[in-house]
Formats: structure tokens, sequence, C-alpha cells
């Protein structure tokens, strides 16, 4: 499904260029689940910033279901968020314009799809806000907002869910119930999901971890699930 | 305090011009109330200094006849006695242009107050006396401009030629109406005896100016005293101070309002824009608070800035409101007397600093007490600073400031009464737009669901941003909401005046007006009229001057319902009747039918309604009226109403066919033709028949136009004024929502929204802003235009309200246009920031 060859990526500094990802090469099968450990500035997020199509690497490609996402203009790149990505953010990025339900029928409406609002109150239902439907961002606690961020991602039962550090904003226990939400919701829509994490029990959680050093992904098959 | 107030500018310093919306919308606010305070200030002190002089005397006796020699006497023993026969007829120059003129004629003791200045300086008397067989003549000099003559030159008065020996170019008691009504062309007594104006049924007044050492309204007492049964009327200065006073306090408090409500459409900008400037102090402020540093020495140090640059800015308005006061009195002086006094500037300029000062505070309170409510450790958590509620202590403060506002409010404008209604109708317009605003947040959120919506994604987010916490709604309507009705108002006045003006063509109305025909001269002037080569049509209605002595057959003092003030007015008011005349001056009936003129047995009347108004007169009565010497019985059959601004007679009583007869000495006329024909009837009347005034309706409405024409310039800078302010406004909401917007667009981009269709999203949240606006701007501004057009104006005007939905929908649209363009230039999204940011 994600076929990641060769890929790099360096940013301009005033000593010179810095090397953030460096071949890095990996292939995710369909409904894998896989984890990105690392430090901090080992490019974790700049893994996920291009497996989203929201920076252009600088060399490689990552081909999405046969395409090259590499190649593709701003607009397709669009397209392609909305019909085949869910994100989940560390800091969840609500749109406070919104209510909960605005949210989560966010993916459905953006491609136009009929009966968006039935769909994102099922979803809602099930991450547990049905009666926070009408709340604004403002008015949920962190935990619920992150469970407004995950039904958003998944709504739509996108091929591919990218989650950014899922609970790095969020106390422990709640933090605990949120990745009981995700891999439950994950597990039911059969979504492919790349994690990235700082949290090795979270990890462990996963068919595959990866771990980022010094910008090389090395696969570390001792953390991972059993197969 | 030495640090703190070091903190507090090097602050500021480094903060650029992010408070530049702040200082200006201060500024233009304290520069209309400091301009329009020390212009009333200026005009004020100009006018009444000294009434004595603009009137003549300490008293005015005015009489259409001569006093009796009694009466005279009993005037001069109790004071020096000036008089000053007053006759408007036409001037005509040797070029044969006419113009409406008010001859004066001076006794040796005139002026009693002021000086007469003129130019070649000459006493008045040798000015005015016959030399090489003309009789002289002192010209306004305005006059003399406007026919372009000059001295030595011959003029056309009455049945003489005179000739210019001098240009008046300063006249104590000029009257303000002078320039519209007919510039003063002075004369002596026996010129103007010469001139064959004064004759039975010539309208003339005689105002005998007296000076007095007896204090005024005792000498007026003693004089109605003396003369109870006489109808002279008695003016003291007081009098005269007290209706110009009223009159400018009435146009100043007007003024002053406008001032005042952009100060406070500007109060909207500060609060914006100090919400802003202080979110991006949030992390400085709880880096503070957590090195140490108590809330109330932080809070210290915004007050401190706020306090400098609202110090500033009011200072700066200040400033230029004071030289726009002077500016203004410089062209007022033209026309007014006007002293320039810097010192009694001062004043006005430093109550429009204060109003700043506080107006500032007031709004800025708020915004300072939510700040400080941050906790610092939310920031430090990352957070966005999520907006908490200010301590009751700020809102308190901010509470104490707004009543301040109010009291000198009420404390400045010279017609309290105004204050109190501005402040009422303020209050009755937030509630209203609180009301409005609720209602718009209730319908749009209930559409949010609703399935139309289902597959318009942009218009569902344009839809949500306008019932979302912090919606820029009630900003937007109110800033630009106001402004807009006033625009609104402002463009219906003007449309409805010009296009009387525009609808006033000589195929339907006279291209000739005509006063002041003696009985004797009717047939001539007739004659002369219709001599016209092309097609020409005259009306002619008598026009009998008289007073009402009795009525249902009591005399007005036996009368219980009237207080001593009504019979005073009702004595000593003309009240001018006519024939109907196939309804020569398009009046309309408001109550009771108009009789058959073939079936009267006796005298029917027709009365107009402000004056049976002001003697609760209804149909049914009967009215004596006093017609020199004779009396008139008639019984009111009508009550109508006049056509108002397009009024040319001005009758306050029609009666039927006949019921004057043997007492009409004068006559008004219609005439129908083109203006060139016009052009040439007037000079013919002017050679046989000099008293008579003919006023041409285009030379009429030339002047119209222009007076309306500036009127309309005074109106646009008004009301551009106003809008610039709420465009400040709209720009600080802009700004401060501008971080919001683009964070939006950010998530929706990264969650797969294409570009053009956040860009549409936009677009369609500023047109429904605009909708609203002016769907607002047009209900409040027609309610405040149309009653004065319909009511008092009498021009009715409902079929213009499309032209203020235009300009609402034109200047809004527009003004919302901009901001989505520059808000979309500035739209440059970089979604990876939230993932990066996060970590």
């Amino acid at each position: 499904m994600i076929d990641i060859q060769n890929l790099g990526m360096s940013y301009p500094m005033e000593a010179g260029e810095l090397d953030v990802l460096v071949d890095v090469n990996i292939t995710i099968a369909d409904g894998e689940t896989v984890a990105i450990v690392g430090p901090s500035g080992s490019g974790k997020t700049t893994l996920l910033i291009l497996l989203a199509g929201l920076e252009k690497p600088g060399q490689g490609s990552i081909v999405l279901d046969g395409t090259d996402i590499t190649r593709l203009d701003g607009d397709t790149l669009a397209d392609i968020r909305r019909d085949s990505l869910g994100i989940i953010f560390q800091s969840f990025h609500l749109v406070p314009s919104l209510t909960a339900l605005g949210n989560v029928s966010l993916p459905l409406e953006i491609a136009g799809r009929g009966g968006a609002r039935a769909r994102a109150r099922e979803m809602l239902a099930r991450v547990g806000l049905a009666d926070r439907e009408s709340h604004y961002p403002a008015q949920l606690s962190g935990g619920e907002q992150q469970r407004v961020a995950i039904a958003r991602a998944l709504v739509h039962a996108p091929r591919l869910v990218l989650a950014d550090e899922p609970t790095g904003n969020l106390d422990l226990h709640t933090g605990a119930k949120i990745i009981d939400t995700l891999f439950g919701l994950n597990e039911e829509t059969g979504s492919t999901m790349v994690l990235v994490t700082h949290d090795n029990e979270i990890a462990r959680r996963c068919r595959r971890v990866f771990q980022l050093r010094d910008g090389r992904l090395v696969e570390d098959g001792d953390n991972a699930l059993p197969g | 305090m030495r640090f703190l107030a070091e903190l507090a500018w090097r602050d500021l310093r480094a903060s650029g011009r992010s408070l530049w919306v702040f200082c200006a919308c201060l500024v233009l606010g304290v520069t209309l109330v400091a301009g329009t305070g020390g212009l009333y200030r200026l005009i004020n002190a100009g006018l009444l200094a000294d009434t004595r002089v603009l009137l003549g005397g300490d008293l005015e006796v005015e009489s259409e006849e001569p006093l009796p020699d009694r009466a005279l006497a009993w005037m001069r023993e109790r004071g020096d006695v000036s008089l000053v026969t007053e006759v408007d007829t036409m001037l005509g120059t040797t070029g044969d242009e006419f113009l409406r003129v008010e001859l004066q004629a001076m006794d040796s003791l005139y002026p009693l107050y002021g000086n007469l200045v003129l130019g070649p300086d000459l006493p008045l008397a040798e000015a005015t006396a016959s030399a090489d067989g003309r009789w002289g003549a002192a010209l306004d000099a305005a006059l003399a401009e406007r026919l372009g003559l000059e001295v030595g030159e011959d003029i056309h008065v009455g049945e003489l030629t005179m000739r210019v020996r001098a240009l008046v170019l300063e006249q104590p008691d000029r009257a303000l109406s002078a320039d519209w009504r007919g510039a003063p062309v002075l004369v002596s007594d026996a010129a103007l005896a010469a001139s064959g104006l004064l004759q039975a049924g010539s309208v003339a007044d005689y105002d005998y100016r007296v000076r007095t050492a007896l204090p005024a309204e005792e000498w007026q007492q003693a004089f109605h005293a003396a003369f109870p049964d006489e109808a002279w009327e008695v003016r003291t200065f007081e009098d005269r101070s007290r209706r110009i006073a009223e009159r400018l306090d009435q146009l100043a408090s007007g003024l002053l309002i406008i001032g005042f409500s952009t100060l406070f459409i500007g109060g909207l900008g500060v609060f914006n824009s100090i919400q802003a400037y202080l979110q991006g102090k949030l992390k400085t402020m709880a880096t503070l608070r957590a090195l140490g540093l108590r809330n109330r020495r932080l809070a210290a140090v915004y007050l401190l800035q706020v306090a400098i640059l609202s110090g500033g800015a009011s200072v700066v308005g200040a400033a230029i409101g004071t030289a726009l006061a002077l500016a203004g009195a410089g062209i007022i002086a033209a026309e007014v007397p006007l002293a320039t006094n810097l010192a009694s500037l001062v004043a006005p300029a430093l109550v429009a600093a204060g109003f700043g000062l506080v107006t500032a505070y007031a709004f800025a309170l708020p915004a300072i007490g939510r700040a400080l409510a941050v906790e610092p450790a939310s920031l430090f958590r990352g957070g966005f600073g999520r907006a908490a509620r200010p301590p009751a202590g700020w809102w308190l403060a901010a509470l104490a400031c707004a009543a301040l506002i109010v009291s000198l409010v009420l404390l400045a404008l010279p017609d309290t009464a105004f204050g109190g209604g501005f402040l009422l109708t303020v209050g009755l317009l937030l509630l209203l737009l609180d009301l409005v605003v609720r209602g718009i947040r209730r319908a749009a959120r209930r559409l949010d669901d609703h399935p139309w919506l289902e597959r318009r994604f942009a218009l569902r987010l344009a839809v949500a941003n306008l019932h979302r916490p912090g919606t820029p709604l009630r900003a937007a309507l109110l800033s630009l909401g106001s402004a807009l009705t006033l625009l609104v108002a402002c463009t219906l006045v003007v449309a409805a005046l010009l296009r009387t003006i525009n609808n006033t063509i000589p195929a339907e109305s006279p291209a000739l007006v005509l006063y002041d025909i003696a009985d004797r001269q009717l047939a001539d002037v007739v004659a002369a009229i219709e001599a016209s080569p092309g097609p020409a049509r005259v009306e002619t209605t008598p026009l009998v001057r008289s007073r009402i002595v009795a009525i249902n057959g009591r005399a007005l003092d036996e009368l219980p319902h009237l207080d001593s003030e009504q019979r005073r007015d009702a004595s000593q008011d003309d009240y001018d009747l006519s024939y109907s005349a196939g309804n020569i001056d398009d009046v309309s009936l408001a109550a009771g039918d108009w009789w058959h003129e073939d079936s009267v047995d006796s005298p029917r009347l027709a009365l107009e309604d402000y004056e049976a108004g002001q003697l609760d007169l209804a149909v049914g009565d009967v009215i004596t009226f006093g017609i020199a010497g004779d009396t008139l019985e008639a019984t009111v059959d009508a009550i109508f109403s006049q056509k108002g601004i397009q009024t040319r007679f001005w009758f306050e009583g029609i009666v039927s066919d006949g019921a004057l007869e043997g007492l009409v000495s004068r006559h008004v006329g219609a005439a129908y033709m083109d203006d060139a024909a016009a052009l040439a009837a007037q000079r013919r009347v002017g050679a046989i028949a000099p008293n008579v005034i003919t006023v041409r309706t285009a030379a009429l409405l030339a002047s119209a136009r222009d007076i309306l024409g500036k009127a309309a310039a005074g109106l646009a800078v008004v009301a551009g004024v106003s809008l610039l302010a709420s465009l400040l406004v709209l720009i600080s909401v802009m700004a401060a929502g501008r971080t919001r917007q683009v964070y939006d667009a950010t998530v929706l981009h990264s969650l797969g929204t294409r570009m053009a269709v956040i860009r549409r999203s936009l677009h369609l949240e500023y047109l429904l802003l605009a909708l609203v606006t002016s769907a607002f701007a047009v209900l409040l501004g027609s309610a405040v235009a149309l009653p004065l057009l319909n009511l008092r104006l009498r021009l009715p005007s409902d079929d213009l309200l499309w032209l203020g939905a235009v300009t609402a929908l034109a200047v809004s649209g527009l003004s919302l246009w901009l901001g989505a363009r520059y808000l979309l230039r500035r739209l440059r999204l970089r979604p990876a920031v939230l993932l990066r940011g996060a970590n």
C-alpha cells in the first residue's frame, strides 16, 4: 500500500545542510499498524509530514496505492488527504468555529458525501461524546478534544491514518483511554495506521515498530507485536 | 514605579505599529468632538457676545405702519429711538438684471449699537443723499459682487434710478438670512418716499430700535401695559439671545452627537486592537508573572501603556480638532461676526481629550482584565491562552468609565434633552443590536444542520462562522452598521430633495412666481406677462393679510382654553388669506371637505393645520378676522396641509370666492412659460411695476441645487469620517480574527480542503456579513430618514428605499470585499506547522 524508497530530506542551516531523513526505505501493507519511535529531533514528524503530502521531500519517492505523491500538485494532494487520509495531531487542531459534530463531519462534507451529519453523530457516539455534539472545542476538555479528533480522523474510513503523538498533551490515565479508543476504532475500520510516539508501551501495541536515529529508519522487531 | 514605567515604555516601543488602529480610532473621534465643540464655542461667543448689536437696540418694536405720535412720545421718554424702515423689492441693474433686495431707510441715530462701515468711508447720510440728480444708495458688498456692481454705477429701485455711492463693508445688525431673503440696500427716508414703493397696500416693516437704561423686560411689560390693545410686536435682545442660543445649541448638539458616535464606534476599534495586542503579549505576561511580577504591578504596566497611547492620540486629536474649528470659523466669519478667541478653544480641546482618555479606558479595561485572567501555566503548556472572563473588578472599573462618559456627554452637550435622547438612542440601539445578533446566531445555528447545506460545504462553513463563539458579527454590525445607517439616512434625504428639485420642472410648476402685486397694477402685470411671444398662462389670486380677533364669537382674551402666550401669538400673527384659485398652492386636505363655490351662502374657510393646532381649532369653528379696520367672519369647513418645501405662497387660510370682496389690495400670481420667456417677462414687470417681487423658478432651483450640493458635500464628509472610523474598527476586527482565519484554513487544508473552497468560504462569510449589515443599516437608516422626509419635509419617499439598500449593499460589499482580499493575500498556508508546532 505504501512504498517509500530512498527518501531523503534536509533543511538549510547556517552551518550547512541538516539531514533530517537519510535514505529511508519502508513498505507498509494494507491494514498494518506501524509505530515510529525515536528521540526528539530524530525526524519522526518530518516523515509524517511527507507521508501526509504536506511538504515535498529532497529526494526519493512515496508511492501510495500506486501513485507517487511526491509528484502531485497541491490540489491533488488535498484530494488524497480528503479521500484516503486521516490525521490525528498531538494538539488536536479542531476547528474552533465548528461544534464537535461539525468537526467530525468535516471530512465527509469536504468530500461532499451525503448523510455526513448522521455518520458523524454515529462516530461521536462511538467515542462516547454523543451528548457533547453541539459543544465547541473551547468547551471540551483535552481528552474530549482528542476523542473528537480521532472520530474526525476515522469517520470517512480512510485507507491510512497518521497519528502524531496522540497522547502527548494528555495525562497518563486519559492517554491510555484515548489509545484504547484509537486502536479499537482502527481495528474496526481496518485502516493502515502510522503512529509517531515516544512511548514504547504504545509502540508495542503496533504490528511493526521502527526506530528513527539520525535520520535513518531501522525496524525494531523486539518491541513489535508478535507476528 | 520608575521600573514599571520604563518597562511599559520599552515594551510599547518593541511592539512597533501594532496599535495604530487604537490610535487612529481615538484621533478621529477626539478630532470631531474637539472640532465641533470648538466651533460651537467660537460661534456662540461671536453671536451671543452682544446681541444688542445684532438686534440694533435693547428692544425692537415692529409694526407694519408708522407708530402713532403718542406711542413714539412714550418711547422717547424712556430711551433713544431709531427707526429703520424696511421694504422688500426688486433691484434692477442697467444690464436689466433683477434681484430681490431689502431696502432699508435709516434715521440719523442709526446704529444705536455697533458701527456701520462703508467703503469709501462716508457718513451714511452723505452716501444716501441726493447729488448730481441721483439719490445715493449703499449696497451690501456681497450683493454688489453678485451683480457685478461698483461704486458710481446706477441701479433701478422702484420708480427711481439711484447711484451706488458706497458699499456696506460692515453692518452690525445684518440679518443672518440676508443672503437668501434679500440683501440690504441702504437708502434715505426721502429716497424711499420718492421711490413710490410706500403706497397703500405696500408691505413695509417699521422697526423702532430702542436704547434704554431700564431692564429690557421691564420696558417691554410697561409698553404692553401702556398700549394693551395694540398688536405691535416687541422683542428684547434677550429674546433674540434666547432664540439664537436655542438654535445654536440644537445645531451644536447634533454635530457633537456625530462626534460622540464616532468616538463610540472608535472605542470598538480600541477594544479590538488592544485585545489583539494583548493576545500577542500573553507569553510576555506569563513570563513576567513566572519571574515574580505581581498581578497588580503587571496591570500597572499595561494601564500605563494605555495612558501613553490614549494620551498621545487624544492630544493629537484635540490639536487637529482645534485647527479645524479655527479653519471652520474662518469660513463662517464671512457670514457671521466672529471674533477668533484662542482662549475659548482651550476648554473644548481639554474636554475632547478627556473624552478620548476615558473612552480608551472604558474599552481597554475589560481586555486587560481578560488577558491578566489567563493562567500562566496554561500558556506554558502550549495552549492558545483560552479566553477567560475578566474579574469583576475590571468590569466595574470599565462601568465606572462608562458612567463618567455618560455624565460628561450630558454636561458637554449644550442641549440636555438632545444629550438624553442620544444616550437613550444608543442604549436602545445596543439592545436592538443584541437582539438582532442573537436572532441571527440562532437562525444560523438552526440552518447549520439543515439538509439544504449538506453538499454546500463552503456555505456551511460561512454560516458556521456567523454563530460560532467570538464571531465578528456584533462588531461588524455595530461599527459598519452604524456608519452605514448614517450613510443610508443621508442618501435618502439628499436623494429625496434632489428628486424634488429635479421634478420641479416648468411644465408642471410656474416659471415665474409673483408677490406683492398692488390691486391697481394687476391688469398691467398680467398683460406684461401675457405679452410673451410663446405660450404663457398667468394665474393670480388675492392675498389679504389679517389677524384673528375672535373665535366662535368670543374675543381671544375671553377664551379660557388659551394661555396668554397663545393669545398673544394669535393676536400678533398675520394670517394670509386667499381664494382657492384652482388650488394654486397645491395644498391637500387633512380634515373636512372643500365647499361648492356656487352653493355657498356665507364665507367658508379652509385653515392651515399648523395654525389650527396652535389654537385648537376644528371643522365647524367660526373665526373672525380683522382686516385693515374691517372684519370677516368665516366658518371652518376644512383643515389643509401645505405641500412642504415646494409651497410658494404659504397661505394660512383659503376662503370661499367673494369673501374678500372689497378687502383686497394685493395679489400673488404664478406664470407658466419657458425660462427664457420668464426672464423677459421679469424684465417687463420690473419696468412697469418695480415694487412687484418676481422670482424665477429656474434661478430658485439653481440656488437650491447649490445649497443642496454644499449640504450634500457636508453630509458626505460627516458620513465619510464615520465610515472611516468604522472601517478602522473592521480592520481591527479582521486583524484580531486573522490568526484564527489562517489557523482554521490550515486545519481545513490539512484535512483535504482545496484552497479554492477555502477562498469561496471566506468570500461567502463576508458576503453574509455584508448582507446582514446592509439589512440592518437600511432598516435603521430608513427609520431615521423616512419620518423626517414624510412628516417634517412632507416629501413621501418610501419608493426610494431601494436606493438606500443599493448604497448600503455597495458600500458594505466593497468594504468587506476589500477586507476579504486583504485577508486572502495574507493567507499563505503551511499546514506542516500543525505537526511541527506540536513537537
